[in-house]
């Protein structure tokens, strides 16, 4: 029986691939984390307190981008045919490579690099998955020589609904799938996905991929998040949330999408927590591996995202009623769902930050493998070492506060757009201030929290 | 008390003279000549079963790199039986349902010859049943007692690391001559934790001493201070073996509250498997002492055996990563990988293994291994196998913290580790 403990420490420093992110956590247990959560919590509270006494046009003007000159490069679609060929390639490599997912390159390109590292880029630059989606450029092929018109109209009231649902696949593949990391298995949902996408996108058109299709509705969604858009036509840069204000308005779908990347988002790091597990009736000290909690964790996930929503709709619901407004509540919700991006990009960075520098290693050594450049050690010392801990939790709880404090400034400039002036702004927004702090100290509660799975 | 067996059984012994005539020969030969031979054999293949995720993922990380090294080294020195060795690494995930999948698939899809290198309990526990329903002989690493207990199969084996069991009892002698008789426990209060205390208990009664009083903590738990005052007064010995991302926790509480004037502590390294002793907070373990199953420090008197296998996986002097200082290996438990295989390969060359209908010869061969010298195959230390329990036993070491150094101050006998057969697995057919 000991050894199912035997892990000890390890338990916690285990260098967290991605679908075993504990890691320094015996350190972390040691910092003073309800000093930092506290101070998290108050920087995000003197957000809201700063912009109920400053000029109403402040949070506007600071997300104001500046135009910047730009050759845009012609590339079309030779990036999309090449991601696809990679993507088929990486498939390949899945069924018929070595089995370890740390050593395979589709595991280590799909989770690390696309899910850790893309997803980051995406949300902290623009729109990079424009270009290398891998569907538009075989479509655009298979159209140029066939001559291929989409049969089909995309039904216009499925809306975003069917990328949530994907969405929500996604993300119950990752939390819940016994393996997903497994090279074999990875391949299969990976290449059928590709193709099932693909004969969508012949099927209806490029509104697939915009509506149904969940990767590119959340890169898309990511990429407002980004410095770098498009302003007037040309290139622009700005603070990042910019692009939030500059968007159109969210339909019902894209509202409820925006939430469930959060709302899994957060069920991924509340699912190893000690807590999760106390719920479950499991001993922390002793996880008996996912197999035995795929369908805990798929409920809880469900129960997560449909909570979130509940909550963010009631805080507006209310602060409306507190405004004396009469706007519906489902326009509210649309027209502040996407405020809820930054914190969504950073509890995404945050929470695998130390697992891209652990398994990031791994992508390196296995580049420097395929091209002959020799061993890269694979290390977790510093995961090891209370300084670098501590400069990774600290690193860690900066995102996200600062996620939720562009979260408070987009949602008061949004605001301040309705022409209610700036104090019903403010009585309005309250709820959803208090709700902004509240997941603040949620999500540092998260970083630091014991983690047993 | 085991019973060493004479020699080899009837059938084994003939395949054992035939390969040790093969081997003769093939010693005789030069060696870019056994290369070429064995270059051209088809390889063995060895299913690893490795934690590459999940709760065991630090300790799989370091259990591929001392069974890549161990296969390194045999294939350099010829392989086995002229063949080369091959790895086929399968991830568990550390989970028993996973784990009993990748059993399968080692026998089904990758016509692998053993399966090899499961760490966790339950993951063993949840594969050996398939292991034994699919005839593949399933070599494990982990220390649980479920091998010995009876629990398990004829098919599955722990020859290369001793037994928790084995382990607690050995401490027993020195802790009630050096440290004291009267003893507090604390320990997490699950299956891990009550291993400890019934095997200690009754151990240390043995030796004429007493435990004054045994503490459960719940295994959730994460500040300690409140059960420290249940600690009797006239406490001498405090044995711990907390485990879980709280354990630093324990242990810095614990300085506090003792100010470093308390009993003797005694401790399982596994706590602090994988982190440097000499961590900032960790300061209050000056003078505590540990059972280490290998000592993670360089002893002054390190055996050219053990040097040779630091170096061979890329160890320091501390027991961390030549690569990097930081980056604390699983010293104590690692070994057992490297064993295991040679383990094996002694096995298969006594049976003359050539393929999977060897695999029941194969498990005579290693039941009927009774002493293994130390040496470069078993850099740990000298072991000795009980082929009807299935379970290695062999030497355990006390180490105390001296300045930051984990020194060695006691080796166990191995008879000090041994206990009364639980089960015979000789008499369950194949």
């Amino acid at each position: 029986m000991r050894v199912i403990a035997l892990s000890g420490i390890c338990l916690a420093l285990m260098a967290g691939t991605l679908w075993a992110h504990a890691s320094e956590q015996g350190f972390v247990l040691l910092l003073p984390t309800d000093v930092y959560i506290a101070a998290g919590g108050v920087t995000v509270a003197l957000t809201v307190v700063l912009l109920a006494v400053l000029p109403g046009g402040l949070a506007e003007a600071l997300f104001r981008p500046a135009p910047v000159p730009w050759m845009r490069p012609r590339v079309r679609h030779a990036a999309s045919v090449l991601a696809a060929l990679l993507l088929g390639w990486l498939v390949w490599r899945g069924l018929a490579g070595t089995r370890d997912p740390l050593v395979n390159p589709l595991p280590l390109v799909i989770w690390v690099v696309f899910w850790i590292g893309l997803v980051s880029a995406q949300g902290l630059w623009g729109d990079l998955w424009r270009g290398i989606n891998p569907w538009t450029g075989p479509a655009a092929i298979m159209r140029r020589i066939t001559g291929w018109r989409a049969p089909l109209r995309y039904p216009r009231r499925a809306g975003h609904w069917s990328g949530v649902l994907g969405l929500l696949g996604f993300a119950g593949f990752l939390l819940a799938d016994p393996a997903p990391a497994d090279p074999g298995r990875l391949a299969m949902a990976v290449g059928l996905y590709w193709c099932a996408m693909l004969v969508g996108l012949l099927a209806f058109g490029p509104a697939w991929l915009l509506r149904a299709e969940a990767v590119t509705v959340l890169m898309r969604a990511y990429a407002r998040m980004g410095i770098a858009g498009r302003a007037g036509g040309r290139l622009a840069l700005g603070l990042p949330g910019w692009q939030v204000l500059a968007a159109p308005k969210a339909g019902a779908g894209l509202a409820v999408f925006i939430l469930v990347m959060l709302g899994s988002g957060s069920f991924d790091g509340l699912n190893e927590t000690f807590w999760w597990l106390g719920v479950l009736g499991l001993n922390p000290l002793e996880f008996p591996g996912r197999s035995a909690v795929v369908l805990p964790n798929l409920l809880g996930l469900m129960a997560a995202n449909a909570a979130l929503v509940a909550a963010f709709a009631a805080c507006l619901w209310l602060g409306e009623r507190i405004a004396g407004g009469q706007a519906s509540l489902r326009a509210l919700f649309c027209f502040y769902a996407p405020t809820i991006l930054p914190i969504a990009l950073a509890y995404h960075i945050a929470h695998y930050l130390t697992a891209f520098l652990v398994d990031g290693q791994y992508v390196l050594a296995a580049l420097s493998n395929a091209l002959g450049l020799g061993h890269v050690h694979v290390t977790t010392g510093f995961l090891n070492t209370p300084g670098p801990v501590r400069l990774i939790w600290l690193g860690q709880a900066g995102v996200v506060v600062a996620g939720h404090v562009i979260a408070i400034l987009l949602a008061h400039a949004l605001a301040m757009r309705t022409g209610r002036g700036a104090r019903r702004a403010v009585l309005g927004q309250a709820p959803l201030a208090a709700f902004m702090i509240a997941y603040t100290v949620f999500g540092l509660w998260l970083l630091a929290a014991p983690r047993g799975a | 008390m085991i019973t060493p067996k004479s020699g080899l059984k009837g059938t084994t012994r003939r395949a054992a003279l035939k390969t040790l005539a093969g081997a003769a020969a093939g010693a005789s030969l030069p060696l870019w000549a056994r290369y070429t031979h064995a270059q051209t054999a088809a390889p063995i293949k060895v299913g690893f079963q490795v934690h590459r995720t999940g709760i065991g993922a630090a300790y799989g990380r370091w259990y591929d790199r001392t069974t890549q090294a161990a296969v390194k080294l045999i294939n350099e020195g010829g392989g086995i039986n002229g063949r080369m060795v091959e790895i086929v690494a399968e991830d568990d995930g550390t989970d028993p349902k996973r784990g009993a999948e990748v059993v399968e698939k080692f026998a089904n899809q990758h016509g692998c010859d053993i399966g090899f290198g499961t760490l966790f309990s339950h993951v063993v526990i949840g594969s050996a049943p398939r292991a034994g329903e699919l005839k593949l002989p399933y070599f494990v690493v982990s220390e649980g007692h479920h091998v010995a207990s009876g629990k398990l199969n004829r098919y599955t084996l722990q020859p290369g690391i001793t037994d928790v069991k084995s382990q607690v009892q050995a401490m027993a002698p020195y802790v009630a001559q050096n440290l004291g008789r009267k003893v507090t426990m604390v320990f997490p209060d699950f299956a891990f934790g009550h291993d400890h205390r019934d095997f200690f208990t009754a151990a240390i009664e043995a030796q004429g001493g007493e435990v004054l009083e045994h503490i459960a903590i719940p295994p959730a738990e994460t500040s300690f201070t409140k059960y420290f005052p249940k600690i009797p007064r006239d406490t001498e010995v405090l044995y711990h073996v907390m485990v879980g991302p709280a354990v630093l926790t324990f242990v810095k509480e614990l300085g506090e509250f003792f100010g470093g004037q308390g009993p003797a502590l005694f401790g399982f390294i596994d706590s602090l498997e994988a982190v440097a002793i000499d961590s900032p907070g960790l300061e209050f373990l000056e003078n505590s002492y540990f059972w280490e199953g290998m000592c993670r420090h360089r002893q002054p008197d390190e055996s050219a055996d053990e040097t040779f296998y630091r170096e061979a996986v890329g160890v320091d002097d501390r027991g961390a990563s030549v690569s990097d200082a930081r980056d604390v290996s699983t010293y104590a438990h690692m070994f057992g990988c490297w064993e295991t295989l040679h383990v094996v390969k002694a096995g298969m060359e006594a049976s003359g293994y050539a393929g999977p209908q060897d695999r029941a010869a194969l498990i005579e061969a290693v039941e009927a291994m009774t002493d293994m010298p130390a040496g470069r195959d078993h850099p740990q230390g000298a072991k000795r196998f009980n082929g009807k329990t299935h379970q290695v036993f062999g030497h355990q070491y006390i180490s105390q913290v001296q300045g930051g150094q984990l020194v060695r101050v006691h080796t166990t006998s191995i008879e000090d580790t041994l206990y009364p057969d639980e089960v015979d697995y000789t008499t369950q057919a194949f």
